[in-house]
């Protein structure tokens, strides 16, 4: 399916192996409001269901 | 190309899914999640509140130990090389009932949590439930047999607060060849290692030279923790300067640029990169946030406490006893919940208030106000000179009227 009626939300990429929490991904923060929109598009476009066991 | 869900949670906006290449969480509407194929959830049948916290936390950071022997100055858990430690058994049955809340990532540390025999047990305990266990490891004593064994972990970080001598100052040990040793034998072994690196007044100035070292190595990422005055850290004067915390979202960045390596910046950093006024709704979907302890983020001690953050917070259960963070969850937490609605200013005028959350309550509660906005912001600075100079004209100004 490429376009779906549900939306992606929020993305954080990677995992954190801190003591406090991931709080700025200053490589994300670099782009702005329109490339989080279109990224949000995308990634729900690719999110796959996975197949049944 | 496609991005395939290997775990989903439901909550009261939709949901979050996991996917494992490239390793992320997406939060995603109820639209999406029966998209997707997940099942209905009864926290679908009425409207999502707004600041309604989320029904678990995505990660947690479970403190294995208080026991190290580098004896760090700045340790903010007090590690001593007698420390306490939760048992294998005892970590065991709190990564079972994370796993059974639907939490995604649990960070190990301590202490030194490879000086515990049973951690790669732990880790693997944790793979087997389904949780994505990460590391962070002073590196101290790390051979290549233990390295090759630190597949199991997601990503691990090593704690390097400066190089060469930039270590000693930071740490009060030279210690710095064995944290680089430990990163080599660990990035021949797997891709996703990178550094911590802890930002306080002494080691700022040398940002430039750890960065380089992620580049060199191939490591990453690089992590940059701001330095909180607990534990060991309380006794010492190593707070960033406000000129410091005006530069580091800057600096950050021209790291990331100048070296082209990915750098974060942890959850207590957010006032000072909001002060910069990025676009809220880019902040917002990059999960860009403040203090997140008690939603996002809990810590169990290794005492057993379940806390909002390893940092700071009142415990809120026994995480060692079955049953008490799930029971502990819904409705605790209210000391780090609560700021947003009962904000003060300047927090409470602040645009980005809902995002940044009033700062680090780890760094307000070192300064004595658990739920003061946090001094080190510089919107706080600013406000507090102005009200003072304000104040103090006031003085001059007004004349006193007595009846």
């Amino acid at each position: 399916m490429l376009f779906r009626k549900g939306r992606v939300l929020r993305a954080t990429f990677g995992c954190n192996p801190n003591s406090s929490s991931l709080g700025v991904d200053v490589t994300f923060l670099l782009f702005g409001a329109t490339f989080a929109s279109a990224l949000a598009l995308v990634l729900g476009s690719l999110l796959h269901r996975p197949p049944d066991p | 190309m496609k991005l395939e869900v290997v775990r989903a949670r439901a909550e009261r906006f939709g949901g979050i899914v996991e996917v494992a290449r490239p390793r992320a969480l997406l939060h995603v509407d109820r639209e999406m999640m029966r998209e997707l194929g997940q099942p209905p959830s009864a926290l679908w049948d009425s409207p999502a509140p707004a600041d309604a916290p989320l029904v678990a936390p995505t990660e947690v950071h479970l403190v294995l130990s208080r026991r190290c022997a580098a004896g760090c100055t700045g340790c903010y858990v007090d590690a001593t090389p007698q420390g306490p430690a939760l048992s294998l058994e005892q970590a065991r049955l709190v990564l079972d009932e994370l796993a059974a809340m639907g939490v995604f990532h649990v960070a190990l540390g301590g202490g030194e949590a490879l000086e515990l025999d049973y951690l790669f047990e732990v880790a693997a305990h944790a793979r087997s439930v389904g949780i994505t266990p990460n590391l962070t490891t002073s590196g101290l004593g790390l051979g290549a047999p233990q390295a090759a064994r630190c597949r199991v972990f997601g990503q691990i970080n090593v704690s390097v607060d400066g190089v060469g001598e930039g270590y000693r100052r930071a740490r009060g040990f030279d210690g710095f060849a064995h944290a680089e040793r430990a990163l080599r034998l660990l990035r021949a072994v797997k891709e996703e290692v990178g550094v911590n690196c802890v930002v306080s007044r002494s080691s700022f100035d040398g940002l430039e030279e750890v960065a380089r070292l992620v580049r060199t190595l191939r490591l990453n990422e690089l992590e940059l923790l701001r330095f909180k005055p607990v534990g060991r850290g309380a006794r010492l004067d190593q707070e960033l300067t406000p000129d410091q915390a005006r530069r580091i979202y800057p600096l950050a960045r021209r790291l990331m640029l100048r070296h082209r390596i990915r750098v974060k910046l942890d959850c207590s950093f957010a006032p000072m990169v909001f002060w910069h006024r990025p676009s809220a709704r880019a902040a917002a979907f990059w999960g860009v946030q403040g203090c997140v302890a008690g939603d996002v983020l809990a810590a169990v001690a290794p005492e057993g406490d379940l806390l909002g953050c390893s940092f700071a917070g009142p415990a809120e259960a026994d995480a060692r006893v079955p049953g008490a963070i799930r029971a502990a969850w819904p409705g605790g937490f209210s000391s780090f919940r609560g700021f947003v609605r009962s904000a003060p200013e300047p927090c409470k005028s602040c645009e980005y208030l809902r995002l940044c959350r009033g700062g680090c309550r780890a760094v307000a509660a070192a300064h004595g106000a658990f739920s003061a906005p946090d001094p080190g912001c510089p919107r706080v600075q600013e406000w507090t000179a102005r009200s003072a100079a304000e104040q103090k004209a006031g003085t001059f100004a007004l004349p006193v009227v007595r009846g």
